[in-house]
This record gives structure tokens, C-alpha cells and sequence, in this order.
């Protein structure tokens, strides 16, 4: 027909025009709030959990540590004792020789007047 | 004033070369190291309490070092004994836990594997005060604190 007339009708594409888009566009965006604050709830209750068992934990710990050393005091304290008793005996021999030749003097005495155990203060180097 | 030493500086700590008055009988020292002793602590306070209580008490009554020089070589003899036989029935055991004590800056909580072994090789290791009822910190089966890295 077209050829007749020397001109073109204006139609709509092939397949008809695309629809109107009317509608928000609103995807939905994951999980509800309620969904959320029970899972972070429920995270946070785990994680004080945990954190109260470390600390129940960390106390037997110590208290493994503490015995573990308190058992092992009188050995090396009566190790510690020979030590220090050989030291006092060279003291007290090193003392005697040099004091000899002044009488009266009593080698060995402590300067505090007490029975009590006082170390001695001065190291000998 | 020290005139009784030669005039040499080292870098070693001065010990005195004197040895122990010939009236204290001889007791061959532990020459254990930390590891060893560590690994080895509940086993000595288990099977010498007594022996160390006898000598705390010792101390208790005087600090002096020549008054409890006794009781310390029992001590020592017993400690000495328990580390003897633990070498006797359980080297390799004992050997591989002080290592990994060794290793892990001595934290028990990071060779419980080896300590496992031990245990079960040696004596039933309890700790005194821990809480009735649970499972004592070395038998709890997935622990919170083990070794910092994996």
C-alpha cells in the first residue's frame, strides 16, 4: 500500500511497546531486623560463655602453676640451704684466721642480739 | 679489701670454692633443670609429701640453714628417687613431655598430649583445691587454652 501513497504509516515496534515501569523498585534486602538482633543476641550469649568458662579455666590453670611450684619448694630450698651452709662455714673459717691474734674476739656472732636467724648482710665478693 | 682473689675480672659469678664441712654427709645434688623439675612436680609432691612437709616445718621452726640441713637430704634423696624411677619406667614418656615444656615456654596447658602419657605411665596426678565434681584442668577433654599457635 505504502508504495502507492509515496509514504510510510508510523507503527510500533515489532513486538508491541516495552510495559510502563510504574513500580518502585525495591529489592528485598536480606533478613528481617528480627532475624538480625536474635542472631547478634545469640552471638554475644556464646561469646560471654566462652569468655566465663576461660576465666573458670584460667583459674585452675594458675592453680596447677601455684601447686606445680609449691611442690618443687623443698627441693630447692634444701639445695639452696647446703649451699649456704658451706658458705657460712668458709665465712666463719675465713673469719677465725684472720681474727686470731685478737683475743676476745668472737668470730661468727651476729651484730643483732637476738636467737633468731638473721642472714648475714654482707656478700663476699 | 678482697685481696684473696686474683686480680682477673670474668664474667662469671664468684662461687665459693670451699667445700661443705666434712660433718654434713654427702648428697649427690638433683642437676635438674627447670623442664625436668617442672614435669616432674606433681610426681615429687605426691610420693615425697611427707618428707617435704617434715622439712617445711623444719623451716617454719628456724630459717637457719644449718637447722634443717637433715630434712633437706631426705628431701633431696626422695626427689632424687622419684626422678630415678620415673627415668626407670617412663623415659621416653618423661623425656618428650619436659621437651614440650621446653619448647612451650613451659605452659602445661600447651603439652597436654605428652603429659597424657606420662600420667597414664606414672601415677594418677590430682590437684589439691581444684573444684569437686568436673574434671581436673589436665583431664578436661577440649580445653579453651591450649598452645597459642596451632
Amino acid at each position: 500500500m505504502s508504495q502507492f501513497h509515496g509514504f510510510k504509516q508510523d507503527m510500533p515496534p515489532p513486538g508491541g511497546y516495552e510495559a510502563i515501569k510504574y513500580k518502585r523498585n525495591l529489592p528485598v534486602r536480606g533478613v528481617g531486623g528480627a532475624v538480625v538482633f536474635s542472631a547478634v543476641t545469640a552471638i554475644c550469649a556464646f561469646g560471654f560463655w566462652r569468655v566465663g568458662a576461660g576465666n573458670v579455666e584460667k583459674r585452675e590453670l594458675k592453680r596447677e602453676q601455684a601447686w606445680s611450684r609449691i611442690n618443687l619448694v623443698p627441693l630447692l630450698l634444701a639445695e639452696q640451704d647446703r649451699d649456704a651452709y658451706r658458705r657460712q662455714q668458709a665465712a666463719l673459717a675465713r673469719e677465725k684466721e684472720i681474727m686470731k691474734d685478737y683475743p676476745g674476739w668472737e668470730a661468727g656472732k651476729s651484730t643483732y642480739n637476738s636467737s633468731r636467724y638473721t642472714p648475714s648482710t654482707i656478700v663476699v665478693l | 679489701m678482697a685481696s684473696h682473689r686474683p686480680a682477673v675480672l670474668t664474667d662469671q659469678p664468684y662461687t665459693d670454692p670451699n667445700p661443705l664441712p666434712s660433718s654434713v654427709p654427702h648428697v649427690d645434688e638433683l642437676g635438674v633443670t627447670s623442664a625436668p623439675l617442672k614435669s616432674a612436680s606433681f610426681f615429687i609432691g605426691q610420693h615425697c609429701k611427707e618428707v617435704n612437709e617434715d622439712f617445711m616445718l623444719c623451716k617454719q621452726e628456724n630459717r637457719d640453714p644449718a637447722h634443717c640441713l637433715s630434712e633437706g637430704r631426705k628431701v633431696t634423696r626422695c626427689a632424687a628417687d622419684v626422678i630415678g624411677k620415673i627415668k626407670e619406667s617412663c623415659l621416653e614418656e618423661f623425656n618428650s613431655h619436659w621437651q614440650c615444656l621446653e619448647k612451650n615456654n613451659q605452659y602445661f596447658q600447651a603439652c597436654r598430649k605428652p603429659e597424657k602419657a606420662l600420667n597414664q605411665c606414672k601415677l594418677s596426678k590430682t590437684i589439691p583445691g581444684s573444684p569437686e565434681g568436673q574434671p581436673q584442668i589436665h583431664e578436661k577433654s577440649s580445653p579453651i587454652f591450649t598452645r597459642v599457635q596451632k
